[in-house]
């Protein structure tokens, strides 16, 4: 990978130290979202700005060599799907929308709440995937190449 | 009451930025302060002197505690806002790649 693009060398190599602490905090986040403040709303957004430090330090082209781009997309199409499947299950137990069809487990405990752990978790990927590929998009355009998106 | 005029105070910076600026920058982000504006009203209206947040948790006391519905609705408002500034600068990217400018002043050949 060149030394021209992205930002300078400390950069980089803060950007790789972090970038795992990143991603750890954004799951905890994601999966105490029913115990603490945060849920799959902002552990997502914590998931996204860890792909966009990224974007940010190391330019487009290494990002679209380490990621595989159309894969994100179909992931993050899928989320929605998946929160309706996860609905639909209540339907098919004999119950309304989203009914808890899970255990409701021992209190503060990490499986307390049944459904609201799983919605949490694909909320998350899809919030998270989202903000990525937003910010992916806008960042296709180059302002040297000129009039061609 | 004072709070919720300082929100309105904001709220009209906000608008002002939006009218009297001419680049294009500066309008999405005083759309951006136009929407804070509106945002921390909502949470206030929600606030109650020293009351706790609402999370229950392991040996807390049940106390007075702030309203947790503006929150939840503030939270999608915020998404909505996301939206809406993402679709600004993706138009405000366009713009630029066919006029070369951020100066709405000199955005002129909009038909054909």
């Amino acid at each position: 990978m060149s030394e021209k693009q992205g930002l300078t060398v400390i950069v980089k190599t803060i950007t790789r130290t972090i970038l795992a602490i990143i991603f750890l905090y954004g799951f905890y986040i994601i999966l105490h979202g029913h115990l603490s403040p945060g849920g799959g709303f902002g552990g997502g957004v914590v998931l996204a700005l860890g792909f966009l430090s990224v974007l940010l330090a190391y330019g487009r082209p290494p990002v679209q060599k380490w990621l595989n781009i159309p894969v994100l997309h179909s992931v993050e199409s899928s989320g929605p799907l998946l929160y309706v499947a996860l609905g639909l299950l209540g339907i098919g137990a004999g119950g309304a929308f989203l009914l808890n069809t899970l255990g409701k487990g021992r209190l503060f405990d990490l499986w307390s709440s049944g459904f609201i752990l799983p919605l949490n978790v694909v909320i998350g990927i899809k919030v998270g995937l989202s903000l990525f590929l937003a910010v992916w998009a806008l960042t296709e355009w180059d302002p040297e190449k000129g009039d061609d998106i | 009451m004072i709070i919720y005029l300082l929100c309105f105070a904001l709220f009209l910076i906000g608008l002002y930025g939006l009218i009297t600026k001419r680049d294009l920058i500066k309008i999405i982000l005083a759309s951006g302060i136009m929407g804070y504006a509106a945002n921390l009203m909502i949470v206030l209206f929600g606030y109650r002197r020293s009351g706790v947040y609402p999370i229950l948790e392991k040996g807390k006391e049940t106390a007075v505690m702030v309203d947790p519905l503006p929150q939840a609705l503030v939270l999608t408002s915020i998404v909505i806002e996301l939206g809406t500034t993402a679709m600004l600068v993706a138009l405000t990217i366009k713009l630029f790649n066919k006029y070369k400018t951020f100066d709405i002043s000199k955005i002129r050949r909009l038909r054909g």
